[in-house]
């Protein structure tokens, strides 16, 4: 068995291709559309490889990609080159779209919790395990009150998304992606927002994921001590390209110019 | 670059004829028009996917109908009263005058039932859940909800389009019922009232057994047929094309009222295009009686 979750191989992203996604259009259109230039590119060669069960925080500052790139990984946004495996399987260009993608357990946690706003908080949670009919109505009731207990959102289980906070949105987001099993969890930014109480409360849960389930976990985060916390490899997006992965301790330490910039205020704080 | 030499090689395996298709394939597919009718395609397919759910998706489509139909209706039935009450009146009128009393019912099939009564069902309904068809869905587009969807493997095409293309399409069907009767029924009560409040001074001689009988003397096969193809036609294009718009929004929230207001414009376009198309077919009847008759 295939010991990596993803790997990325010289991957190249344009500000034309994370422009929306169409789901009308044919993706292999834009390969034939001459006047598709490859204009200012936003990632340029990025390499990454993530084995199983592995967590990896990806920082850097604003603007850099980050989310976009996240966005690729997840088939919302097309790369203008490289190369994408998944659990060792290369998906080509054409067939590269977030439904292709979905059906390798992949799972996105977006910023904003991306919840369905007209429905419940148990039917956000029960929307994509009735659709796949992953079990019986019981067995799927089950996963539902686990997911829920898991994120600690039972008590929100009949309200709709305006509802809640922007942290309880954010743990209901966790919890329906938690509920589909997903071998790899992209999470962006599932930290901003939160306050104190609710940060601490979030990361084991996180954590819990890794070790109990084996989730391979990728997070996108400016929260640096994240990657500290869950004693997990830190990647940076800095000039259109990433890092080699290194330990949190490793870049507080290191003389990079990267490092010096986003590492100024945790090291004047000693 | 890459890519693209991929995809030159897949072409020159194609045969000339093979090649040709393909091109027009992607003449189309680049056009809006051509994107509609794969979005309309993707979508009637996808009722038979793996994930189809009786019971689910009965429900959505039976909400779909009743936001599409039943929410219009009010609106539909007032205009449909007046709309009714004015063509009975100047065609019962104008006919009269001109001595041609006995092509009345003929005339109101052609007004009521076969031309207008569907086409302004359809811009009412183009009007008001067409444009809300486009607002929640592009909505849905702008807070990434369309995105969560795809992420979590549930196609949006089959979650969204396909419920509004379907209840849609019915409830158009329904309400086009629904005009044309009222039309004829409440339209000919509102007469009747006028002409006991004014004491008959337009002189109609009419009655509800005068007028069922000459509308039923007038209506052919080819109108039961049409009857039943327009609205259905209208009403796939009424939800494909407002499903299509708020597909494409941009993620920018400025972008949803011009893709709602697009949205009701196109269908009027497309809807009177196709009802052009349509009346094609009358016009192959008339050709061929005349043939008979010759």
């Amino acid at each position: 068995m295939n010991n990596e979750a993803l790997r990325i191989e010289n991957l190249h992203l344009s500000y034309k291709g994370l422009a929306g996604t169409t789901f009308s259009k044919p993706r292999a259109l834009d390969y034939f559309d001459k006047n598709c230039d490859i204009d200012k590119e936003l990632i340029c060669g990025a390499n990454l490889i993530l084995k199983r069960g592995e967590t990896l925080c990806i920082g850097g500052p604003s603007g850099q990609g980050k989310s976009a790139l996240l966005r690729v990984i997840a088939g919302l946004a097309r790369p203008s080159a490289g190369r994408l495996y998944y659990f060792g399987e290369h998906i080509p260009a054409e067939r590269q779209t977030a439904l292709e993608i979905a059906k390798r357990q992949v799972g996105l946690v977006f910023q904003n919790g991306a919840l369905i706003s007209n429905l419940r908080v148990r039917d956000n949670i029960a929307l994509p395990l009735r659709y796949h009919k992953k079990g019986s109505p019981k067995e799927i009731e089950e996963k539902i009150n686990m997911a829920m207990d898991l994120m600690r959102v039972r008590d929100c289980a009949t309200m709709f998304p305006h509802q809640l906070s922007v942290g309880m949105q954010k743990r209901v987001a966790i919890a329906r992606s938690w509920a589909m099993d997903p071998e790899l969890l992209l999470m962006d930014e599932p930290t901003a927002g939160l306050d104190n109480y609710n940060r601490r409360n979030l990361l084991p849960l996180i954590d819990n994921m890794r070790t109990l389930f084996k989730t391979s976990i990728i997070i996108i985060t400016h929260d640096l001590m994240i990657a500290k916390e869950l004693n997990c490899n830190l990647v940076f997006l800095y000039n259109k390209t990433l890092t080699e992965p290194h330990s949190f301790d490793y870049w507080q330490n290191a003389d990079t110019a990267i490092s010096r910039e986003l590492f100024r205020d945790l090291r004047n704080s000693g | 670059m890459t890519m693209e030499l991929e995809q030159t090689k897949e072409q020159e395996k194609l045969t000339t004829c093979g090649r040709a298709f393909h091109k027009l394939g992607l003449f189309l597919m680049k056009r809006s028009f051509g994107q509609q009718v794969g979005l309309f395609l993707r979508a009637i397919s996808s009722i038979f996917s793996e994930s189809r759910s009786f019971k689910t998706d009965s429900r959505n489509i039976i909400l779909q109908t009743f936001f599409t139909g039943v929410e219009i209706f009010p609106v539909l039935f007032v205009v449909a009263t007046l709309f009714g009450a004015i063509v009975i009146v100047e065609i019962m009128t104008m006919m009269g005058k001109v001595g041609f009393s006995d092509v009345v019912g003929s005339l109101m099939v052609v007004v009521i039932i076969r031309e207008l009564g569907p086409i302004l069902t359809a811009f009412l309904i183009a009007g008001r859940s067409g444009s809300s068809l486009t607002t929640y869905v592009g909505s849905m587009v702008i807070d990434s909800e369309v995105d969560a969807l795809a992420t979590m493997g549930v196609d949006p095409i089959r979650y969204l389009v396909m419920p509004g293309l379907i209840g849609g399409t019915i409830a158009t069907f329904i309400m086009t019922m629904i005009f044309s009767g009222s039309a004829i029924g409440a339209g000919y009560l509102v007469i009747k009232t006028l002409i006991v409040i004014t004491g008959n001074a337009l002189n109609l001689q009419l009655t509800w057994d005068y007028l069922t009988t000459e509308i039923l003397k007038a209506l052919s096969m080819t109108d039961f047929i049409f009857v039943v193809i327009k609205p259905i036609v209208f009403g796939c294009i009424i939800t494909t094309n407002a499903c299509y718009q708020a597909m494409n929004i941009p993620r920018d929230i400025r972008q949803v009222p011009k893709a709602t207001g697009k949205s009701v414009i196109k269908s009027f376009f497309y809807i009177v295009c196709a009802d052009v198309v349509l009346s094609m077919f009358y016009f192959l009847d008339y050709v061929n009686e005349i043939s008979k008759i010759i």
